[in-house]
């Protein structure tokens, strides 16, 4: 637990290298050493899922990975969805129908989101629910946060019609 | 003079809190930044029910490097007076916790000691080094065993167990149950849940100047906190501040004031450095309020119509090992007693309530407080006098409602139902559910595919908005109910509207500012509202109990109005007119009929705060900043019905919802899309209390459910899509007429649920009378009955 080693990753498009104590989880390197603070912290004990990140492109639970071990990876977290100008179109979903409520897990279900709609582009229904079942809010009762999945892919494939 | 809520109001406006929430730049409190030589805290938890502390031996924690110090709770008890809620109730026993347990822990989980370090990491190095010798206790944690002889006791200050003991009764009941056609009785159990906003608790407390202590906590209720943080640590009140960041989910829970509040300032104060503590799950299950663990036993006397004369009700609440603060461990036991004769003609009943002293986490408030449990019992009585007496459970609602023509209603307890959609509500519910074509093809048979299907009603009347005289009915003499606005025409024109809330998802930037455009005259977009910060804005009692849209909308409104006249008046003054006949709207002035000569509020704000030729009118005053309170009557009640279709799997007693209706009556509705979403949410929350959620500790007092793998979360798979419709009665008692809508989604949910599963399961003679309904359980009853 003494010592510090060196880990270099791509967070958000940007190589960061970093000295981390081994036992530094992934979750805590972003919110306090890169200042990320947008990946929250529910349960540390991998329920939740409000601290969902992608990882080399899957999703994962960034308080059950310590950041020595995710050295080399690939890391996107909610700060890089949305440009200056606008919100991400998952995002834009999420505000229109009212997906969010007090917003902490929020960050959590769009990236599980994103991991969602770049596998399947038209999720029905039960795929979408099924791919959000491993998020917990405890604020909206889900069904805001269906209707913004599913409106966010007819959006989303719109957008690469054109 | 124009400016009813007429414009915003009444609209889905989409919120303004949703861009930076989306962005990831919401500022939770363990988002803020901290100063470089913040001190972090954690708390050595008690391991043990009930156990003498023999000895605290922090010597190796101390030898740590990272770590600044360790404090027991002899030390604290030098900074922090023992925290104790304050009711004024004949037949309580008043209790007092000292913020750090000394000598005795009083249920697992309760804090020990406190180490402070370097880094969190570092603190929970300490936490590991900290060795504590407890001696072991016998401890109780079952509400009926609590008050036996034998049981041991859980507070000195506390005898038998017993913190209160409540009784009401109306001449009449005797009489009406000697000449009942019926009696009907039932016991109903409930489960013990807790919130779990996903958020944890968390606090930051950091010395400044010159405020001496600026403390940012999640907390639901900053004024109150900042009012006992002055009182317990014996400090100014004035040299403190409290400020609410984002709070992720609060749902009732966040409305206790906390012993590591307490701990975190009075360290700062005492080691003058920035204090943080954030609490982690394990931490947030055995620690934050608890609810629920409820037993209701209930008897009605009942006609052959199926008409109830009489109820009795014997309810015993488990208030845990502290009477919690603020609220204390009434809360549960007087609301349910209050509130169980709900929307029907009641009038004669007789209650003893309880509440119960256990070796078990305090209990206060969460959404919806006593009234599932109470509902429940009451709804669940209503089933089962229709099926006593062979008659649909819709009727028997119907026959015993109290109708909207007799609306005002005094009800037996004397709360005032000033408007109210009992039967309508009721009726259009059945209509969306289609309740009648269901029972017709449940007349077929219940048991289809391998499932039982059956339909759950709650109808029911919901508490919020109350106000003063509503608190002291219940012995929460010091608990105020007003709540404050304060509204500023700034000198560019536009408008900064300050109100005495904090909030934690309910979206009160948009909707107050509704509420301020229309009243003011103001555009929309020229509205920002600013809560959940002792310094600014005036006091309040803040938020909880469904309050923010009554108190703080009325007190918003009548600022509003205030700040609306001021501004007539200089623009009646500019423009040579009069103030009556002067319209403010969409942020302009113009004498009526003249709409061409008109005045924007930057050019009437100009003249208020001397930037410009103008003078002012004789006697009136610099600046646009007006101030209003409003305490609303009693209490402000809402009614809705719920209903829920169901399938319980014969075969492993799981339960799907295939169906749920919502008609909600919360008076004039700010924002369609919010009532709706604070719906959802809650009836979600009911799904998981009705179905998953229960923490679970052994006959020892050992906590079985102290992770999120063992305490079930309802997900996305659990929740179904809901039909929801509003009827709009606006309160003839509030400024505005709003009325609460924060619990109903939950009160509702666990009643129609439960009745649901029941109604699926009538012809099985089996009786549903507990919760959570969990497949183990079903199957089992299903098996028993040889289903």
């Amino acid at each position: 637990m003494t010592g510090e080693h060196e880990v270099t990753v791509t967070v958000n498009g940007r190589s960061r290298r970093s000295r981390v104590e081994p036992r530094r989880l992934l979750v805590d390197y972003l919110r306090h050493d890169l200042g990320l603070t947008g990946t929250h912290i529910g349960c540390e004990q991998g329920v939740c899922g409000a601290c969902t990140v992608l990882l080399d492109g899957r999703t994962a639970r960034s308080c059950l990975h310590f950041a020595v071990a995710v050295d080399g990876s690939d890391i996107r977290t909610v700060e890089d969805l949305a440009d200056l100008d606008a919100l991400h179109p998952i995002q834009e979903m999420f505000h229109q129908k009212h997906a969010l409520q007090c917003g902490f897990c929020t960050p959590g279900f769009l990236l599980t989101t994103v991991e969602l709609l770049e596998s399947t582009p038209d999720p029905d229904e039960a795929a979408i629910r099924e791919a959000l079942m491993n998020n917990v809010c405890r604020c909206t009762g889900y069904a805001n946060i269906v209707d913004a999945v599913a409106e966010a892919a007819v959006e989303l494939r719109r957008g690469q019609q054109s | 003079m124009s400016s009813d809520l007429q414009g915003a109001v009444g609209q889905s406006v989409l919120r303004r809190e949703d861009d930076y929430l989306l962005r990831g730049q919401g500022r939770f409190v363990d988002d803020l930044p901290t100063p470089l030589n913040t001190l972090h805290l954690a708390f050595v938890l008690s391991p043990y029910a009930h156990a003498r502390i023999a000895s605290i031996d922090a010597s190796e924690a101390l030898a740590l490097d990272g770590v600044v110090d360790v404090f027991t709770g002899a030390d604290l008890a030098a900074m922090v007076k023992p925290i104790a809620a304050q009711i004024e109730l004949p037949g309580y026993s008043p209790n007092a916790r000292d913020v750090l347990a000394i000598d005795e822990v009083r249920f697992a989980g309760e804090a020990v000691a406190v180490v402070v370090a370097e880094s969190q990491y570092l603190a929970e190095d300490g936490l590991e080094l900290v060795d504590v010798d407890y001696e072991p206790l016998p401890a109780v944690v079952d509400i009926h065993e609590a008050t036996e002889p034998a049981a041991p006791q859980v507070n000195p200050t506390v005898p038998g167990n017993v913190y209160f003991e409540g009784r009401f009764a109306t001449d009449g009941v005797a009489a009406a149950f000697d000449a009942a056609a019926h009696v009907i009785s039932e016991d109903f159990h409930s489960n013990r849940v807790t919130a779990v906003p996903i958020e944890p608790r968390g606090c930051l407390a950091v010395p400044e100047q010159p405020a001496n202590l600026v403390f940012y906590s999640s907390t639901q209720i900053h004024h109150l906190l900042r009012t006992a943080l002055a009182e317990f640590l014996d400090v100014a009140e004035s040299t403190l501040r409290v400020v609410v960041p984002d709070v992720g989910g609060g749902f009732g829970i966040k409305a206790a004031l906390y012993p590591e509040e307490f701990v975190c300032a009075a360290l700062a104060l005492r080691l003058r450095r920035p204090t943080k503590w954030v609490q982690d799950r394990y931490g947030a299950l055995l620690t934050d309020v608890h609810a629920r663990d409820n037993h209701y036993r209930v008897e009605a006397a009942v006609d052959d119509d199926g008409i109830v004369s009489a109820l009795r009700a014997e309810i015993r609440t488990n208030g845990g090992a502290y009477s919690a603060v603020p609220f204390g461990c009434t809360l549960e036991t007087t609301g349910g007693a209050r509130m169980i004769v709900g929307p029907y003609r009641i009038t004669e009943y007789e209650y003893t309530a309880t509440a119960v002293a256990t070796h078990t986490a305090p209990v206060l408030a969460y959404r919806g407080v006593a009234q599932p449990v109470c509902f429940m019992a009451i709804e669940g009585m209503m089933d089962r006098i229709a099926r006593r007496l062979e008659l649909d459970p819709a009727e028997v609602r119907l026959r015993n409602m109290v109708p909207t023509a007799e609306l005002p209603w005094n009800n037996v307890v004397g709360v005032r139902y000033d408007t109210g959609s009992f039967v309508e509500s009721l009726e259009l519910a059945m209509e969306m559910a289609g309740y009648d074509e269901f029972r017709a093809r449940q007349a077929n048979g219940r048991l289809v595919d391998g499932k039982y299907r059956g339909i759950g009603i709650c109808s029911f009347t919901e508490v919020s908005g109350t106000g003063a005289p509503g608190w002291r009915a219940r012995g929460l003499s010091r608990l105020p109910g007003f709540d404050s606005g304060t509204v500023k025409v700034e000198p560019t024109g536009k408008v900064t509207a300050f109100v005495s809330h904090a909030h934690s998802g309910q979206g009160h930037f948009t909707t107050f500012a509704q509420v301020v455009a229309d009243k003011l005259g103001a555009r929309l977009e020229d509205v920002t509202v600013v809560e959940g910060d002792t310094a600014a804005g005036p006091y309040g009692t803040n938020t909880f109990a469904s309050r923010s849209a009554v108190t703080g909308g009325g007190a918003l409104i009548r600022a509003s109005e205030k700040a609306r006249l001021k501004l007539a008046r200089i623009a009646a003054y500019m423009l040579e007119s009069t103030p009556e006949d002067i319209v403010v709207s969409d942020g302009q002035m113009h004498v009526a009929g003249v709409p061409s000569r008109a005045l924007s509020f930057a050019e009437v704000a100009e003249t208020a705060y001397a930037m410009n030729t103008t003078d002012l009118p004789e006697g009136e005053s610099f600046g646009i900043e007006e101030t209003d309170f409003y305490d609303p009557p009693l209490v402000t009640m809402a009614n809705a019905t719920h209903i829920a279709q169901v399938a319980v799997d014969a075969a492993d007693g799981t339960v799907d919802i295939e169906g749920y209706v919502v008609v909600h009556d919360c008076g004039r509705v700010i924002n369609p899309m919010i009532v709706d979403g604070q719906v959802m949410g809650g009836v979600a929350q009911g799904i998981g209390e009705a179905l998953m959620e229960e923490f679970v500790y052994d006959s020892d007092g050992q906590v079985r459910t102290a992770t999120l793998m063992d305490y079930l979360l309802p997900s996305s798979v659990d929740v179904p899509n809901f039909q929801i419709a509003h009827i709009e009665s606006p309160s003839i008692d509030t400024v505005g007429g709003f009325k609460g809508v924060g619990e109903g989604g939950l009160i509702g949910a666990v009643p129609s649920i439960v009745n649901a599963v029941a109604d699926a399961l009538a012809d099985l003679d089996v009786n549903v009378n507990t919760k959570p309904l969990r497949p183990a359980l079903l199957s089992r009853l299903i098996r028993q009955a040889g289903g």
